[in-house]
């Protein structure tokens, strides 16, 4: 596929951009980067890489809420507070 | 297998390394100041705990990207719309100028291509954009610029509370 670029030299984005930039987004998806062909198509990609975020996003929110269960459980004097105090130093 | 080439700063050693300290020093000061608990605080806690993480997550990496620039610029002003209510002068700008945009350029999306749109107004973009903060005026190559970077931060961020979790069940 040849890119096409403004002859004006404008900062027009080619298609060969759009293809590398697709093809890093694919490498970094669960999905998609154990293909063997690098290149899946670029409305799959976006569709996994929506998906992606989405559960990334939800399990943000599931850790949260063990996080926080599981924080009220330690109070300041116990081994798991001073641990987490080293962790930080 | 990790990518031969890893620019320092997005380097995942010292990124998990960096998001780690910068969450445990937010969930620390979290944890001073709680009060006495019961299920409804638990709620709260839980919300507080995931602003945690989107905000240790922006704090590490600064103003470098528009993801980041979106969310700390979001916390600042959560607080001024919760007392004044007045930050919709600001946003209402913001959501006019990506509308006139998509306005202009919803002709070029008609044409069913295998390649993203340039403008990025077509399909699954839309619902990118929405999933992702700050991307909401780029043009393809910075969503997918933005995307990518947003992605590997969040799996780190979404990793170090696994670990942290990990953690504190087991002890």
């Amino acid at each position: 596929m040849s890119s096409r670029r403004s002859g004006s030299g404008a900062s027009r984005i080619t298609d060969d951009q759009i293809i590398d930039l697709v093809s890093k987004l694919q490498q970094l998806l669960p999905e998609l980067r154990n293909r063997r062909s690098n290149k899946a198509s670029a409305s799959k990609v976006l569709q996994e890489t929506c998906n992606y975020v989405r559960s990334l996003h939800k399990e943000v929110d599931d850790l949260s809420d063990r996080l926080s269960r599981l924080l009220s459980t330690i109070d300041d004097d116990s081994p798991q507070a001073s641990i987490i105090r080293s962790l930080l130093n | 297998m990790s990518p031969p080439q890893q620019p320092s700063s997005t380097n995942p050693n010292s990124l998990k390394i960096r998001l780690t300290h910068r969450f445990l020093h937010n969930l620390n000061n979290l944890n001073k100041k709680r009060s006495n608990l019961d299920n409804t605080q638990i709620h709260r806690r839980s919300h507080r705990v995931k602003l945690a993480a989107y905000a240790s997550m922006a704090r590490v990496v600064g103003s470098r990207r528009a993801w980041s620039r979106a969310i700390l610029w979001k916390i600042r002003n959560r607080k001024v719309f919760t007392r004044n209510k007045r930050v919709d002068h600001k946003t209402t700008h913001h959501h006019h100028l990506a509308r006139s945009i998509k306005r202009r350029t919803t002709n070029h999306s008609n044409h069913k291509r295998e390649y993203v749109d340039p403008n990025g107004n077509s399909g699954q973009e839309v619902k990118l954009r929405k999933l992702v903060p700050g991307v909401e005026t780029m043009d393809a190559c910075g969503l997918l610029d933005e995307t990518a970077d947003y992605i590997k931060c969040l799996a780190t961020q979404v990793e170090v509370m696994r670990n942290l979790v990990d953690l504190y069940s087991t002890i």
